[in-house]
C-alpha cells in the first residue's frame, strides 16, 4: 500500500494520516476486500503514533470506507463515491486556502469567479 | 521461440506423464506385493529390529500397509508442484522432484521388502529373520535410484535464460511529500503452528516442573525452538520510504533490517515457490537470500555491491516502482549514508 503524506500539511496529524489512507483508496491503491496493513505497521511506516493510526481507520470506518473485522484486521469496504471524493477534496482546498491567509468566502467568491 | 515453445510443452506432457506413470507404478507394487504374500506372513508381523537385530516390536497388517498413503501423499505434493509451475519448472525444481519420487519409491520398497522377506512363512513374529546390515545395501541402493532420478530430472530444455528483469513503471515522487509504501504477509499455516508449539513447549514445561511428564526436558528444547522460529519467520513486513527498505521479520516485527538507499542498484518482481528454493523461511545465504513466507509475487532488490535479497510480499510491483523511482531522483536526504 502506497501513502503519501505532505511535508508542509499544518493539519493535526491524525487528519493527514485519513487523508493519505482515503487518496490511496481513492487512487485504487488498494481495492475494496483489501485487508490493510496492521495498525502498528503503518504507524511505524508514517512515524505516527499508533493511536493517531487507529484514529484515523476509525474515521475512515465512520465514513463507511473501511470495514473492522474481528481477528482479520482492518479491511476496505468500498470507494468513496464522487461527491464524498470531492467533499475531502474541497475540505483540503479550504485548509490551504487557511494557510495562505483566505477564508471559506474568499474560496466562494473565488470559485465563482471561475464559473 | 515458437519451436521452442512446441518442444517445452511437449517435454512438459512428457515429464507429467513419467511422474504420474512412476506414482501409479510405485503404488501398484507397494499395493499388490504384500497383498500377494499375506497369506505367507504372521499377522501381526515383526515390525521393528533392535540393535540386536532381533525383532522387538510387531505391526499389524493394516500397519503394515500404511505405506501406500505417505507414499501418495509425496506423490501427490510433488506432482502438484510439477504442474503448478508453467510452461515447465525450472530445471532445480524439476531434478528436486524427480529425486525425491524415485529416493522415496526406492525407500519404501525396500523396507517393505525387507520386512516380508524377514517375515516370509514364519509363523510367528518373534521367529522373523533378523535384520541388520540389510539395512545399508537397501538405503545405499535407495540413494542410488535416488541419484538415477536426479539424472533423469536434469533431462530435457534448460531453463529460459536469466535476462535482466524489466524495471516496470516509475512512480512520481513528488519533492514536497514523503511517499512510503507498505506491504505485510504472514503464513497463517505457520502461525498455526507456532502457537501450537508454544503450547505444547508450555504445557510440557510445566508438566515437567510439577513432576507429571516422563519424558524429561528433552521434547521441550525443540518445541521451544520450533516457537522461536515461527515467531520469526511466519510473517515479515516490508516498508519502503525515502531512506530505503526496511524489512522486519516475525509476528513481534523484530528483528527489523535496514537497507540505505544508497545500497540499493534496483528492484524489480519476480515470482518464486518454496519449492524453487528449498522450502519456506530464511533460504539462502546472506548476499543471495530468499524470505519466503508464501509461494508467488516476491520483491527482489538488488545491492550495489552485488547481492540480492528476494522477499516475498503482496504488492511487489509498486514497491518496487517506489524504490527505482526513489533511486532514479534521491530525495534530498537528511540521513546521513555512512
Amino acid at each position: 500500500m502506497l501513502l503519501t503524506l505532505d511535508l508542509n500539511d499544518p493539519r493535526p496529524l491524525h487528519e493527514q494520516v485519513t487523508t493519505a489512507i482515503r487518496r490511496a483508496i481513492v487512487e485504487g491503491r488498494v481495492h475494496p476486500g483489501d485487508r490493510l496493513p496492521p495498525a502498528r505497521d503503518l504507524a511505524a511506516a508514517l512515524g505516527v503514533n499508533a493511536n493517531t493510526v487507529l484514529r484515523s481507520l476509525r474515521d475512515l470506518r465512520d465514513e463507511g470506507l473501511l470495514e473492522f473485522r474481528r481477528g482479520r484486521g482492518v479491511s476496505v469496504l468500498r470507494r468513496p463515491d464522487a461527491r464524498e471524493d470531492l467533499k475531502a477534496r474541497v475540505r483540503e482546498l479550504l485548509d490551504e486556502a487557511a494557510r495562505y491567509g483566505y477564508r471559506r468566502d474568499d474560496v466562494i467568491q473565488l470559485i465563482e469567479e471561475l464559473a | 521461440m515458437n519451436a521452442q515453445a512446441t518442444r517445452e510443452h511437449a517435454y512438459r506432457r512428457r515429464f507429467l506423464l513419467l511422474l504420474g506413470g512412476w506414482t501409479v507404478l510405485v503404488s501398484v507394487a507397494l499395493v499388490v506385493v504384500p497383498l500377494v504374500f499375506r497369506n505367507r506372513l504372521p499377522d501381526p508381523l515383526a515390525g521393528h529390529w533392535g540393535p540386536s537385530g532381533r525383532p522387538d516390536g510387531t505391526m499389524s497388517f493394516a500397519a503394515f500397509m500404511f505405506v501406500v498413503p505417505v507414499w501418495l501423499l509425496i506423490a501427490m505434493c510433488c506432482l502438484g508442484m510439477a504442474v503448478r509451475d508453467r510452461p515447465l519448472p525450472r530445471r532445480a525444481t524439476r531434478t528436486r522432484l524427480t529425486t525425491v519420487l524415485a529416493w522415496a519409491a526406492a525407500f519404501l520398497l525396500g523396507t517393505q521388502a525387507l520386512t516380508i522377506g524377514a517375515n516370509l512363512d514364519k509363523g510367528h513374529w518373534t521367529q522373523a529373520s533378523p535384520l541388520s546390515w540389510q539395512v545399508i545395501p537397501m538405503l545405499a541402493g535407495a540413494i542410488a535410484v535416488g541419484a538415477l532420478g536426479w539424472l533423469v530430472g536434469r533431462l530435457g530444455p534448460g531453463d529460459p535464460p536469466d535476462t535482466e528483469p524489466p524495471t516496470g513503471p516509475l512512480i512520481h515522487v513528488d519533492p514536497g511529500k514523503r511517499p512510503v509504501w507498505l506491504s505485510t504477509v504472514s503464513a497463517p499455516w505457520a502461525i498455526g503452528l507456532t502457537f501450537v508449539a508454544f503450547a505444547s513447549a508450555l504445557s510440557l514445561a510445566v508438566a515437567t516442573l510439577l513432576g507429571w511428564s516422563t519424558w524429561g526436558w528433552s521434547p521441550v528444547a525443540p518445541l521451544a525452538l520450533a516457537f522461536l522460529v515461527g515467531l520469526l519467520l511466519s510473517a515479515v513486513s516490508v516498508r519502503v520510504d525515502p531512506g530505503g527498505l526496511t524489512v522486519s521479520y516475525g509476528l513481534l516485527r523484530w528483528p527489523s533490517r535496514r537497507v540505505p538507499l544508497a545500497r540499493i542498484g534496483r528492484a524489480w518482481v519476480d515470482r518464486r515457490y518454496p519449492s524453487d528454493i528449498g522450502g519456506w523461511g530464511y533460504r539462502g545465504l546472506p548476499g543471495s537470500a530468499t524470505i519466503m513466507i508464501r509461494g508467488g509475487e516476491c520483491l527482489v532488490v538488488r545491492y550495489t555491491s552485488g547481492g540480492e535479497l528476494a522477499i516475498s510480499i503482496d504488492d511487489a510491483a509498486t514497491g518496487a516502482a517506489l524504490l527505482n523511482a526513489l533511486i532514479a531522483h534521491p530525495p534530498p536526504s537528511k540521513e546521513r549514508v555512512s
